[in-house]
């Protein structure tokens, strides 16, 4: 016999932890938004990621992709531990408990009510090793200087940093496909090191499909 | 607060509200006793009405695992409480933000569609017997929203549930 007053703990059922009326809060009288947790939140313009990718490429040249990719690596490891704590405090359970799925879904809020686009999953290549990443709506490809490379290397940083703890495992990201260049999607894989680090030397000349074929066969 | 009155309080600095806005607000602020007691019954009597449904839902379907019925109630209980709160604002957008953005991707990796679709004519049913006609006029509308919005067929699962299992 299912019993309902045990299916509610503490009289909660939780829904979604990052649904934007209740997840974006502020104290306008000191000038602060706030995130549910108290974690500050900012609105950036976007002038202002033309004019960071501007002084990065004036100071560091062709090295801004790296700078960019490093940042993304330092923010992913941070946003991993505040993104798990977020969850353990609304879900009342340890990310490790909790169905994939669900985690998933979290990021996928997480990700949107941030504004930083949407993002999903795309297994067609996981029994390979390869888990592929979709982005859309990138704010970092959008104001990106150039078109003749892929330009989300904050995003790529992220990901590297924020797939490889969920999982354990040192990961390396490479994105595929970016909107600067024309693309409807910005595609990242992400596997282990030496099994992905090929594709950067293909990026410019075959698209998505082409790439993971060619990660798949030389596996 | 409901979009349509909360537009119209956006203009403040420039004008006073038409009177057309004003029978909005006034429409609303006459429904908000019956739409005070409709929630209220629902918060008092929410337990003994899934608990209903949960025990017509195991003799209904006693193949289905206990998982997956029990996962179904929780979700049952949440869209019941998103649409209460949805019917006393008067406003459909808390029911997308809070429910359907997060249980329309479950609904399809679970595959849950035959229990969900049987638990909502339960709980439509017993709502319907311990409300009563007049306040399900008013929750009847964002129960509807809440239950056809969700995915109505079996699509192929887009991610598996513990789908992060990548073999490395």
């Amino acid at each position: 016999m299912i019993s309902v007053s045990d299916l509610l703990t503490n009289n909660r059922i939780p829904g979604n932890c990052f649904a934007i009326g209740a997840y974006v809060q502020g104290d306008l009288e000191m000038g602060l938004l706030e995130n549910r947790q108290g974690d500050r939140l900012l609105a950036l313009p976007e002038t202002l990621i033309q004019a960071i990718y501007a002084g990065l490429e004036k100071e560091t040249g062709q090295a801004s992709r790296l700078v960019l990719f490093n940042c993304g690596r330092w923010w992913g490891k941070n946003f991993y531990t505040r993104f798990c704590e977020q969850l353990v405090s609304y879900y009342q359970q340890a990310p490790a408990d909790m169905p994939m799925i669900q985690f998933l879904q979290a990021l996928q809020q997480c990700w949107v009510v941030h504004g930083w686009g949407k993002i999903d999953f795309d297994q067609t290549y996981q029994n390979r090793g390869f888990l592929v990443v979709k982005v859309w709506n990138s704010a970092f490809a959008k104001h990106a200087p150039q078109a003749t490379h892929p330009s989300c290397f904050l995003e790529a940083g992220i990901l590297t940093a924020f797939l490889s703890q969920l999982t354990g495992r040192e990961l390396h990201c490479v994105q595929t496909t970016c909107e600067s260049m024309g693309a409807d999607c910005n595609y990242f894989v992400l596997g282990l090191p030496k099994r992905v680090t090929p594709a950067e030397a293909l990026v410019t000349k075959l698209d998505h499909d082409a790439i993971m074929q060619t990660l798949c066969q030389g596996s | 607060m409901n979009p349509q009155i909360e537009a119209a309080f956006d203009d403040a600095e420039n004008r006073y509200l038409k009177p057309e806005e004003l029978g909005l607000i006034s429409q609303y602020t006459q429904s908000i006793p019956t739409r005070l007691e409709t929630y209220q019954s629902l918060r008092d009597y929410e337990l003994e009405i899934m608990q209903w449904v949960a025990d017509q839902l195991e003799a209904e379907m006693p193949l289905e695992s206990v998982d997956n019925l029990e996962r179904s109630i929780k979700n049952g209980l949440l869209m019941l409480r998103c649409c209460a709160m949805s019917m006393l604002v008067n406003d459909e957008g808390l029911i997308r933000d809070r429910f359907l953005v997060w249980a329309s991707s479950m609904t399809t990796v679970y595959e849950s569609h035959l229990i969900d679709t049987t638990l909502y004519g339960l709980m439509n049913h017993r709502l319907n017997q311990v409300l009563g006609i007049e306040r399900m006029v008013l929750l009847m509308p964002m129960l509807a929203y809440a239950q056809n919005a969700l995915p109505s067929v079996f699509p192929q699962p887009v991610l598996e549930e513990n789908g992060i299992a990548i073999g490395w």
